[in-house]
Parts: C-alpha cells; structure tokens; sequence
C-alpha cells in the first residue's frame, strides 16, 4: 500500500504540472510569473519572487505546507558560472 | 542614492550580506565574491550559498536548476530574506545551495544579483560597492 502522500508532496506535483503547462503553453496564465502554492492550491500569483514569497508567508506561515516556483523555467537549462577561483 | 563598499578581499570584489539565523532571529554577515561570470542578467537566481547556511536561515525550498562550468548538474535551490542594511535593502532572493565555495568567501553574489544596482569601484580601485 503506499505511503499517505505529504503536503509538499501534493504541492511540489502541482508545481510540476503548472511548470510543464506553462512551458508548453506561453500563454497559460502563470507563464513567467512566480506561483506560491499553500497545501495543494495556487494562492499567489506574482511577477518577482519577493512579492510572492511575502504574500505567500502571510497566507500560510507554516512553510512545510507552502512551495513557490517560477513558471516557465525549464529545469534542464545549463545556468553557467564561469569561475570557481 | 545610498552607496556601500568594501575593501577587495585578496584583490577581488565582495559584497557583505546579512542573512537571518532561523533559530535566534540573530543577524549572520556573509561575504560573497562579486562575480558578473555567475549566470546571465535574466538568471533567476541571484546568489550561490552554503548549503548549510541556507538551512540554517531557514531557506524555504523552490524547485532545482542545472549549473554548468565551475559548478555542474542539478542543485537545490532556496529562497531567503537577504538583507544590506547599509543601502535599505531588504528583499526574498533565490540561492543555489552547494557544499563548494571560493576559498575565503561564504559565496557568490551572481551578476543578476549585482545588476539590479550600480557596481563598481566608484573611484577606489582598492573597493567595490553597490549603489542603489
């Protein structure tokens, strides 16, 4: 039988839907916007990271129960550092 | 407009910011290497950290990313609360955490970090700073 599944797990699965949708799909409304997700819904949609981070901190403090993404950022894109001296 | 500078540590740029401890609320200074090479403008991460500090701060998790050159394969990322009191700044950033960093620095402010300010060494080649 599996196991029950987590908050963050239900979470980090509808942050993987709306990210492969909105790759798909430029004009899905959470294209390039930052999504906060708070026990398994949307509850925030932003253009920058601080907005959503502190929007989603004041509808659940609890961060166990909260995950945050930026949609429409391929996860295999090679970001590169140049040094490491 | 507020400026900030530090003296070059080993003759390269830094930045000095202050991350909060999770379990006292108490300030922790971090020295980054000021390094435009990090990602690109449009990177939507600014800061490379210590793992362990990005938990001990209470990093909140968002999803991984792929580095490529002096760091390569898929890293966690956080977000955090990163402070330069000096200047007003007060602001949640993405870090990739890793367990490597330059030697002498706590870790690498990254150009799309660095380009929301003005940078340079406003006249002082034995500094750099931030104004914003």
């Amino acid at each position: 039988m599996p196991a029950p599944q987590t908050v963050q797990d239900v979470n980090r699965q509808l942050a993987q839907r709306i990210n492969d949708d909105a790759l798909k799909n430029p004009q899905s409304p959470y294209a390039n916007k930052w999504v906060g997700i708070a026990n398994g819904q949307v509850v925030v949609v932003a253009d920058t990271l601080d907005e959503m981070a502190k929007r989603l901190d004041a509808i659940e403090p609890d961060p166990s129960k909260t995950f945050g993404l930026a949609a429409s950022e391929d996860p295999k894109e090679v970001q590169y550092i140049w040094r490491l001296s | 407009m507020p400026r900030v500078q530090w003296a070059l540590r080993y003759d390269q740029p830094c930045v000095e910011i202050t991350l909060t401890l999770a379990a006292d609320g108490q300030p922790m200074p971090r020295v980054l290497l000021a390094d435009t090479g990090a990602g690109t403008r449009t990177s939507l991460f600014q800061l490379i950290l210590d793992e362990d500090d990005c938990l001990l701060c209470g990093g909140k998790p968002l999803p991984p990313i792929t580095l490529g050159g002096a760091y390569t394969g898929s890293f966690p990322t956080y977000r955090l609360a990163v402070k330069l009191p000096a200047i007003g700044f007060d602001e949640n950033l993405r870090a990739v955490a890793v367990s490597t960093l330059p030697p002498a620095f706590d870790g690498i402010a990254c150009f799309a970090f660095l380009n929301r300010f003005t940078y340079g060494h406003f006249g002082d080649p034995a500094q750099f700073g931030l104004e914003g």
